[in-house]
């Protein structure tokens, strides 16, 4: 588990900047992706997708196109090659089309925006992504939410509900995550305005601007949230409830920021997470060590905090268990984190 | 065979140098290619009397290089030499130096690079890997610097030196510097400053090359000075041009200036 952004401790912020505008512009379902490359930055970074999604029983492919440069394209320019592809994707008639940039085009100054911003017909939106000029996936990811945002008009109103930002689309329990905030939100009697960007279309996306609030899913994003802050006027949270206590403070962080009393939902989530206690009495007295597994810079103070609440022992001599990749969301996430524990004790 | 490089300032007089040098070899008997390595494609134009022959990357462009033979991309011109353009993408766009790149390539698959001497007409300056590639994997052995007694010319150069001395380090380097051309600018202590700057980079002279209205005048008739004014003084300066250069063995490492020792080096001969 892995609360620090830091380019030293995750895979999610090294890698290459193409996989991270892909995890944006492949969830936008009625859109159209063309990565401005040679083929294998399009196939490769697909592959890297389509696996992940395949290891987390999903079965997704999404229509992307190559420009598929070869030398010829490299010394005469590749803004031909461009061209013609967006046009083979226009015939399918997406509702926007993404075009993805890639090293190669940046190094020989392919005019890529110039290329978008012809006349399309609909939106074609380039997302910068040259991995050589600094960045890793997060960067792709991020900077491909700025650019999607084109397609969100100025609001006159912003009384819409609460925008999800940046749902992480390749995690495991993406769903389940998103899930919890909305129970959460319902508390206060709240609503979800858009999820920016999972599976909304571009209509649905041109409704962010109405949000009132905007939850990123990770601390990582503040920077988008401060663009859209400048951008729309829209105050945002920095991310998804983390911990017992976070969970509660979250409450009291969307409460005061939409304005409404929070102190009754927090005391309903404060009798849920009570009854985990009750629900998980039979590992009470146990003792566990976690195991980061080698690979990450493990935070411990949310797995103690919970250790504490149901009576675990963290003790080198106890059952090993591994800190999980990310922080587990919500009461909920960490009900399905204890019931892992469980399967680890009990084994 | 013998392979030699031409680099300098744009505008010094590179493809003229190289054309008036190939046509003094040819004029010996010998067995000449000429490629001209610049975007601009204007290096054995006065070879071929003239005629804007197809750039190699035309061709490409065109065909693309699976289909082309060398009889598509080498014209012989002014006794038999054999000459090509590299070419390069439109200005403005693309990149011209893996077009270079693409272009030895693609004469090295052909075959097309034989003959007692290839003399590479290189542009301006060494700008990036590609336009380095003559003195790369073995095709140049001397490189000769063409430059004028102006500062920036000579300052041209000097950044050509370093490239040199960069690319000999590698262990399979076989590129050396040649010696120095004069081309002159009618500037005042010019042979002297030349020679100086020559000796200072671990080099010499091997030309003076005096300013001539005859050179304009061949050009105008889209001849080289050797076939148009063979009895003139400038062929005379040609031909003994080629003849250093066939005969030189002078070849060194050369040791590039600092840019404020060029600047008092300069200042010695106002």
């Amino acid at each position: 588990m892995n609360l620090n952004p830091s380019h030293l401790n995750l895979s999610r912020y090294e890698g290459c900047t193409i996989t991270g505008a892909l995890a944006v512009s492949a969830f936008i379902p009625d859109a159209l992706t063309v990565v401005h490359g040679p083929a294998g930055c399009a196939h490769h970074n697909l592959s890297l997708l389509h696996a992940t999604l395949l290891q987390h029983d999903r079965l997704f492919l999404p229509p992307v196109f190559s420009t598929g440069l070869g030398e010829r394209d490299i010394i005469f320019g590749g803004e031909d090659a461009l061209e013609r592809t967006i046009e083979r994707a226009l015939e399918r008639e997406p509702r926007a089309v993404c075009v993805i940039s890639t090293c190669i085009t940046e190094t020989i100054g392919d005019d890529t925006d110039a290329v978008c911003s012809r006349d399309w017909g609909v939106p074609v939106i380039h997302l910068h992504s040259s991995g050589f000029l600094g960045g890793s996936f997060n960067e792709g990811f991020v900077n491909a939410l700025k650019r999607v945002a084109g397609l969100v008009p100025p609001a006159k109103t912003q009384d819409g509900g609460i925008n999800i930002v940046g749902e992480k689309n390749l995690e495991f329990e993406v769903e389940e995550n998103f899930e919890e905030v909305a129970r959460l939100l319902g508390m206060l009697d709240l609503d979800v305005n858009v999820r920016f960007v999972r599976n909304e279309t571009v209509d649905d996306i041109s409704l962010f601007s109405e949000g009132c609030l905007n939850i990123l899913r990770e601390p990582a994003l503040e920077p988008i949230g401060r663009h859209f802050f400048e951008a729309f006027g829209q105050p945002y949270l920095s991310g998804f409830p983390v911990g017992l206590q976070g969970t509660r403070e979250f409450l009291r962080a969307v409460g005061e920021a939409c304005g409404s009393a929070a102190d009754e939902a927090i005391a309903a989530e404060e009798s849920l997470q009570d009854e985990l206690a009750a629900e998980f009495a039979d590992l009470e007295g146990e003792a566990i060590s976690l195991s980061p597994f080698g690979f990450q810079c493990p935070e411990f103070s949310l797995l103690s905090e919970v250790a504490e609440a149901v009576g675990l022992r963290i003790d080198p001599e106890g059952t090993e268990i591994p800190v999980p990749f990310g922080a587990p969301v919500g009461t909920t996430g960490i009900r399905r984190m204890l019931h892992q524990w469980r399967r680890f004790l009990h084994a | 065979m013998k392979q030699i490089a031409l680099y300098g300032k744009g505008g010094i007089g590179k493809s003229t140098t190289s054309a008036n040098l190939s046509a003094a070899l040819a004029d010996r008997g010998l067995d000449i290619m000429q490629i001209g390595c610049d975007p601009k494609h204007d290096s054995t134009r006065m070879l071929m009397h003239g005629t804007w022959i197809p750039t190699v990357l035309d061709l490409v462009r065109e065909k693309g290089d699976e289909s082309i033979s060398a009889e598509q991309v080498v014209f012989e011109g002014y006794r038999g030499i054999r000459c090509v353009e590299a070419g390069g993408p439109e200005p403005g766009v693309g990149c011209a130096g893996r077009g270079i790149i693409a272009t030895f390539q693609l004469l090295e698959r052909l075959d097309a690079l034989r003959g007692d001497v290839i003399v590479y007409d290189v542009l301006g300056d060494v700008v990036c890997g590609g336009f380095a590639m003559p003195m790369r994997e073995g095709y140049a052995q001397e490189i000769y610097l063409v430059t004028s007694g102006e500062l920036m010319s000579l300052y041209a150069a000097n950044n050509i030196c370093k490239a040199i001395a960069r690319l000999s380090r590698r262990v399979r380097s076989k590129c050396a510097l040649g010696g120095v051309i004069c081309n002159s600018a009618n500037i005042a202590e010019e042979q002297a400053l030349v020679e100086e700057f020559a000796r200072r980079i671990n080099s010499r002279m091997i030309a003076y090359v005096p300013r001539d209205r005859i050179v304009q005048v061949a050009e105008i008739n889209r001849q080289t000075v050797i076939e148009y004014a063979p009895d003139s003084a400038q062929a005379g300066v040609y031909r003994a041009l080629a003849a250093g250069v066939l005969e030189n063995t002078g070849l060194t490492i050369p040791t590039p200036l600092e840019m404020d020792e060029l600047e008092s080096l300069a200042l010695e001969f106002v």
